[in-house]
């Protein structure tokens, strides 16, 4: 199936997009999470609500960031077979101000810790933690649009500039917002209650119409890309999340959360192809050191593994009493 | 032509200052490996001492609960952000580097990513969890922790490895080749008598952080001591690495480089002092060790562990990776076409600063491409300074030699005008950078001296790729 067909470049190559495109997909999901899960909490402790969804967020953050960075170690590493020169020379051209990330992230972590354990620091905490995703995020859909601008680099690194004013940026920010939300809502209504599952539907309409606007914009500015049909796929999930949502704002007990879900889950994996679909022209190909390289036997066997290890984990913490 | 399409990579490069690049990268790095070396052996010691809480040391499992929240606090975000910090900072100094290993081993690279995957699974499962579970369940945790954590030391050990001693790999070995390499295994068993040093040494502050009497706490010391047990055998690790090493990385260590030798010096003598209190005062003499004195021995193990990855670093030189890349991110066979079309006719970046003379700019432009990446001109390692003494022709010859002014420079990659353009812009920076240059232009006599010079010097290494002094 395209892209994943060899028409990229070869096996190995589609094998590379195949796992970026996964762990992209479980990387967001779990940053996804993060961003909105911290903002949303930020909201409640604005209000003084005594929210148990914020609750739930505020224990489950620190977790869900040190999870969502290990999780981003691998579509950073697949990133650099596939693009590798176009990321090195975006890296180096934002420079000190990109690697800014890894400190805003570390202040960010400590923040989540602090707003778990200190009800009167809550508040800036989690203001901070909000602003330093908000930054991290922000800088990523940056770095994505320099890595894609290859005309520009020149100029940029004369004029020693470590900012990249794009149009497609805050659109591109406004989609990923609304996904989060949306992602965030999905994962959050399943050990939530009836009342509460209400809400985070509603909340999950709010992220998907927040994210269909903001896409409606960077079609009008880019132009539309069905993308092999992976867009209509894209579209058609939405809508059926849209739909599911909706149901479950009606029943929240229903069925509607486990349809929300798949279809949720359906429209991210369509929408990183999307996402990516554009820059698979520019996928480097002349690669045969990394085309060649040995080890994929110990990495299939070693995920195996880690998937099962991973699973115990998971159920023995499960069975806690 | 867009950047993306020169033949050999060219990057942009970023000027830090005063602040040499290796300096920015050690900072990371040392951090980083301090750091995951303390999981490391911190997550063997918690197993240990869980099991001795479930044989009936109370204190034991009361000090497991303690010690974990720090080693979550601390190692697990300062930890994994620093690792990412490492690529990202990696990337800063030596892109063509991090990409070549990337190329080479993403598979293992990926293996280590799904083995730290399961380390931080287990341990936040443990850190949530762990004081409802039950015995077995807890120590099956720590068990998973403890093994992720060293297997994910053992893949990027081989890779790290690799870098300084490639070994059969040159040869066209193949990844297993490259990845079990020479100092694979010395390496290996180095670091993790280093990661449960340190293990014991933070438990050894942590315990004695615990309202325990003092009794109770020296019962747990003596226990937590015994992690350190295996700094006793770091000494036959450190000689069978440094016999691993190729013959001119050895010579720099053992006193062919002065500024090397103090670091062997230094990481010898600290390792001796905490494995000296820890063998003979902890282990056989059975003394207490208040947080003071083991936080003083932490101290000095972080210096041990800063000195020791400086060693690690400069050994390689002038390679990144030995016998394929030069730390200019040049590959050895590429030396020879620059020497021809100049070192920076496919450099795609014009300089950020304005040049009195085009010289002085082609100058700037070689310096950046040839010299950035270990020097600066006035800050750390300055060129400056290094040849401010220099008479002019003394320079010209140094630059154009300069595999045989010092064995661990490269070849210069570039043509003889490079050379002479390096030299007047050194000049003109020890004079302060005058409005105008003083210096004429430069005689066809004086270029033709130069390429004589580059052509008697070669393009090969000093060394050959397995150490060997030509």
């Amino acid at each position: 199936m395209w892209p994943f067909d060899g028409s990229i470049g070869g096996p190995v190559e589609s094998l590379w997009l195949a796992l970026y495109v996964a762990s992209f997909a479980l990387h967001a999901v779990l940053v996804g999470c993060v961003a909105a899960g911290a903002g949303y909490a930020l909201v409640a402790a604005v209000r003084r609500s005594a929210d148990p969804i914020a609750a739930r967020t505020r224990d489950w953050l620190p977790f869900l960031l040190g999870a969502g960075i290990t999780a981003g170690v691998g579509p950073l590493l697949f990133l650099q077979l596939l693009y590798q020169r176009r990321f090195y020379t975006a890296n180096l051209l934002m420079g000190p101000r990109w690697g800014a990330v890894v400190p805003a992230l570390i202040v960010g972590f400590y923040a989540l810790y602090l707003a778990k354990a200190s009800e009167p620091r809550r508040r800036l905490a989690l203001g901070v933690a909000t602003a330093c995703f908000a930054f991290v995020g922000w800088s990523w859909t940056e770095l994505h649009q320099v890595m894609l601008d290859d005309a520009g680099w020149r100029a940029m690194y004369a004029a020693g500039a470590r900012f990249h004013g794009d149009a497609a940026i805050l659109p591109r920010l406004a989609i990923w917002s609304g996904a989060m939300v949306a992602l965030f809502a999905a994962v959050s209504a399943w050990p939530a209650a009836a009342a509460e599952r209400r809400r985070l539907a509603g909340l999950a309409l709010a992220g998907l119409i927040a994210c269909g606007a903001a896409a409606a914009a960077a079609i009008a500015l880019g132009g539309f890309d069905p993308a092999h049909g992976w867009t209509y796929l894209l579209i058609a999930a939405a809508v059926t999340a849209v739909l599911a949502w909706a149901w479950t704002a009606r029943r929240p007990d229903g069925r509607g959360l486990t349809v929300a879900t798949a279809a949720t889950a359906a429209a991210l994996i369509a929408g990183s192809v999307v996402r990516e679909a554009p820059r698979l022209a520019l996928i480097e190909r002349d690669r045969a050191t990394a085309v060649g390289a040995g080890g994929l036997p110990v990495f299939v066997v070693t995920l195996a593994i880690g998937a099962a290890a991973i699973a115990w984990v998971v159920r023995t913490a499960r069975g806690a009493p | 032509m867009s950047p993306i399409d020169s033949a050999i990579p060219y990057y942009p490069v970023n000027d830090f200052g005063p602040l040499m690049k290796g300096l920015v990268i050690g900072g990371v790095g040392i951090l980083h490996v301090f750091l995951a070396q303390f999981a490391i052996g911190g997550g063997m010691l918690m197993w240990y001492f869980e099991r001795l809480g479930q044989r009936g040391l109370e204190d034991a499992r009361t000090f497991v609960d303690g010690y974990f929240r720090l080693l979550v606090l601390v190692s697990f975000v300062v930890g994994a952000l620093t690792g990412v910090a490492m690529w990202f900072t990696t990337i800063q100094v030596g892109a063509r580097t991090i990409g070549l290993m990337i190329d080479e081993f993403h598979w293992l690279w990926a293996t280590e990513w799904v083995w730290f995957a399961v380390e931080i699974t287990a341990g936040y499962a443990f850190y949530r969890c762990g004081p409802r579970l039950g015995g077995r369940a807890r120590l099956r945790l720590l068990a998973l922790y403890a093994v992720a954590s060293w297997m994910s030391l053992f893949w990027i050990n081989g890779i790290l490895a690799w870098q300084l001693t490639p070994g059969r790999w040159l040869d066209g070995g193949g990844v297993w080749a490259g990845f079990f390499n020479p100092s694979f295994w010395p390496s290996l068993l180095f670091r993790t008598a280093v990661s449960t040093t340190l293990g014991a040494l933070v438990g050894c502050i942590v315990i004695n952080t615990m309202d325990l009497p003092r009794e109770r706490r020296a019962a747990l010391i003596r226990r937590a001591a015994r992690f350190a047990a295996p700094i006793a055998a770091m000494p036959v690790f450190a000689l069978w690495f440094l016999a691993v090493l190729p013959g001119d990385s050895r010579s720099w260590l053992l006193g062919g480089s002065m500024p090397m030798t103090m670091f062997v010096g230094v990481a010898a003598g600290a390792s001796f002092l905490i494995g000296g209190y820890a063998v003979v005062g902890l282990i056989l003499q059975r003394l207490y060790i208040n947080g003071a004195t083991a936080t003083l021995l932490l101290g000095l193990a972080f210096g041990a562990t800063a000195a020791g990855e400086f060693v690690r670093e400069g050994a390689r030189k002038p390679y990144t990776v030995r016998g394929v890349l030069y730390s200019t991110s040049i590959r050895p066979a590429e030396v020879a076409a620059l020497r021809r079309a100049g070192a920076t006719a496919s450099d795609p970046y014009p300089l950020r600063e304005r040049y009195p003379t085009e010289q002085l700019a082609r100058g700037a432009r070689v310096e950046r491409a040839l010299c950035d990446a270990c020097h600066t001109l006035r800050g750390a390692n300055a060129l400056v300074e290094l040849t401010r003494t220099w008479t002019d022709d003394q320079l010209r010859l140094n630059l154009a030699k300069l595999q045989r002014t010092k064995g661990f420079m490269p070849p210069f990659a570039g043509d003889a005008e490079d050379v002479e353009a390096l030299v007047q812009l050194l000049r003109w920076e020890r004079d302060d950078r005058p409005a105008v240059a003083a210096a004429p232009p430069t005689s066809p006599e004086i270029l033709a001296q130069i390429a004589r010079w580059l052509d008697e010097a070669g393009t090969a290494p000093a060394s050959d790729p397995r150490g060997a002094v030509k």
